[in-house]
């Protein structure tokens, strides 16, 4: 029997844990958090903030243990 | 006023805000060098010519522009990653623009240690990276570091540093990386510390995101600035940590980043860093203009594989019709593609173009075979949902049904053939997938696997060019029922 390790990392999303596949983008980690969330960042409506405050592009690659933040964008432009 | 005015107008202020801030000073002993960066640019070649104009433009009014990349050229754009020579056009144009250096990022390696070996051959600047061993291997070995030289006296070191994930290697396919050794990046830079005193000026050049240069920072104060990617992140305003000024360009070549030293007795005096979006350039390099179109005009990639009866939408449909492919090109019983692995989001109802097919399978992976038992697929399965606490993989063959309780966990998995039936427990079944799935995904195989020869992109446009059309409306074979 042959077992292959496992390839994944956890992120927290607005304090949840996502836990993901290595390679996932933001947008994975989103998608896997919430549906919800996921189409409303899609739309536009939502940014996605590191924990110093810079904003995070969907396309950007995870690493382990990585604090990630949905903002809705009108909030942020108050 | 009309539209053209204005245009004409943000052009001036945009030029005369780069002249304004970044003056040659012709007084006193201080000299001021200008590093644009970029991280991330995927093979976004689009705005290169735009880059290529800035950068020419800076040279003419500033002796020291330097111009780096930190990482990630590569893997995003179909026109440059799955042409035979790959990743040519990419350093074709990065060589025009006139990069200083590169930092070697996770997705350098997808292009395969051939066609990486090629494409350091034809780039005219250095790829540089300390953290990594290729010793052994074909993979030719990146120089940790490069010197950069302002004039006779001022000299700037840069530091390559790649990130690596929990099991040692870059995020990249592991058979990619086989053989070689890869090391903490934080510990490895510490070795280079001595950069520092020798030259006066230290500058890392990583690819370890936001968080990991946070953490490098406060390991290594003797950084002046840390110029980084793999995050995607936009920093509008310079990050300072431990004193070290932390800069990302978001990716894509949306945005550019221009820092500004200012070096006085071979040391930085002053420092400052600004993203210019890129849709604040109005200027390109006409001649980078027309090449980027040649590379785009491949007509390879207009020609219609096949014709969708009806838009495909979501991961249902989009995974229904790549597993089809795989059932029906290989003759396997089943087969399997995860839900990270569909990167459009609908194909349109209409012609479905190779360049399409390319966007909706990007990684080039390859197809992997398996024997298996139900009992083994099962095991796939409740890895695959536990993973994401949610169905992740779309299937052909057969049909699946997950029982789960009402915080994510697999109860238990039911395969069924396309009657309704359960699949029979003591027959072998073929199973395709990507070589993603089959190297990252743990599950019960006492079949190692075969790989084949084709990518998952490849066998799909030959199954789009056999059947011809596609219709995939209400398609749904992976269900979840929850507990509560």
């Amino acid at each position: 029997m042959m077992f292959l390790t496992p390839d994944f990392v956890k992120v927290l999303i607005n304090k949840h844990e996502v836990v993901i596949f290595s390679g996932a983008t933001v947008a994975d980690a989103v998608r896997a958090y919430s549906r919800r969330s996921s189409k409303l960042l899609e739309n536009g409506k939502f940014n996605v903030l590191d924990q110093f405050g810079n904003q995070t592009e969907t396309g950007g690659e995870l690493t382990e243990g990585q604090i990630l933040f949905l903002k809705k964008r009108d909030y942020e432009e108050r | 006023m009309k539209k053209g005015n204005l245009v004409l107008i943000a052009g001036l202020i945009v030029l005369l805000s780069f002249q304004g801030h970044s003056q040659q000073k012709a007084t006193g002993k201080q000299t001021e060098v200008i590093i644009l960066h970029v991280n991330d640019m995927h093979a976004k070649i689009d705005n290169l010519p735009k880059l290529a104009y800035l950068a020419d433009s800076l040279r003419k009014t500033h002796s020291y522009v330097f111009l780096v990349s930190a990482g990630d050229n590569f893997t995003g754009n179909p026109m440059v990653d799955m042409i035979s020579d790959k990743g040519f056009p990419m350093i074709d144009l990065m060589n025009r623009c006139g990069f200083t250096v590169s930092a070697m990022g996770n997705h350098e390696f997808d292009l395969g240690t051939g066609n990486l070996n090629k494409r350091f051959e034809q780039a005219e600047f250095p790829f540089i990276c300390c953290n990594m061993d290729a010793t052994g291997t074909p993979l030719k070995q990146p120089k940790p570091y490069l010197i950069l030289e302002a004039g006779k006296t001022i000299h700037i070191a840069i530091l390559g540093i790649i990130e690596i994930n929990d099991k040692g290697i870059p995020d990249t396919h592991p058979s990619k990386v086989t053989g070689i050794r890869f090391f903490n990046g934080i510990a490895k830079a510490r070795e280079y510390s001595w950069l520092k005193k020798k030259y006066g000026i230290l500058i890392g050049l990583t690819h370890l995101g936001v968080e990991t240069d946070v953490k490098l920072a406060d390991s290594m104060p003797e950084f002046d600035e840390i110029i980084g990617g793999h995050s995607h992140t936009l920093i509008e305003k310079p990050m300072m940590e431990n004193g070290v000024m932390i800069v990302q360009a978001a990716s894509n070549l949306n945005y550019i980043g221009k820092t500004t030293l200012l070096i006085e007795n071979g040391c930085v005096t002053d420092r400052s860093d600004e993203v210019i979006p890129i849709t604040a350039l109005h200027k390109a390099d006409s001649s980078l203009v027309k090449l980027c179109g040649k590379y785009n005009r491949n007509e390879e990639f207009s020609k219609v594989a096949g014709v969708a009866e009806a838009s495909l939408k979501g991961y249902d449909a989009l995974g229904s019709l790549m597993t089809d492919a795989l059932t029906h090109q290989l003759k396997v019983d089943i087969a399997f593609q995860n839900n990270g692995g569909i990167r459009v989001f609908s194909l349109p109802q209409g012609p479905i173009t190779i360049k399409d097919i390319y966007q909706l399978d990007p990684f080039g992976n390859m197809v992997v075979t398996f024997r298996m038992k139900t009992e083994e697929i099962q095991s796939l399965i409740t890895y695959a949902f536990n993973l994401e606490k949610r169905l992740d993989l779309q299937v052909s063959g057969m049909i699946y049904r997950v029982t789960s309780d009402d915080q994510g966990h697999c109860l238990g998995v039911d395969l069924l053939d396309d009657s309704g039936k359960s699949l029979d427990p003591s027959r072998e079944y073929t199973v395709a997938m990507n070589s993603y799935i089959a190297a990252s995904y743990r599950f019960n195989h006492s079949d190692p696997g075969t790989s084949g020869s084709a990518t998952t992109a490849e066998i799909l446009i030959q199954y789009l060019k056999e059947v011809k059309q596609v219709n995939y409306t209400g398609v749904k074979r992976a269900f979840q029922i929850t507990k509560q």
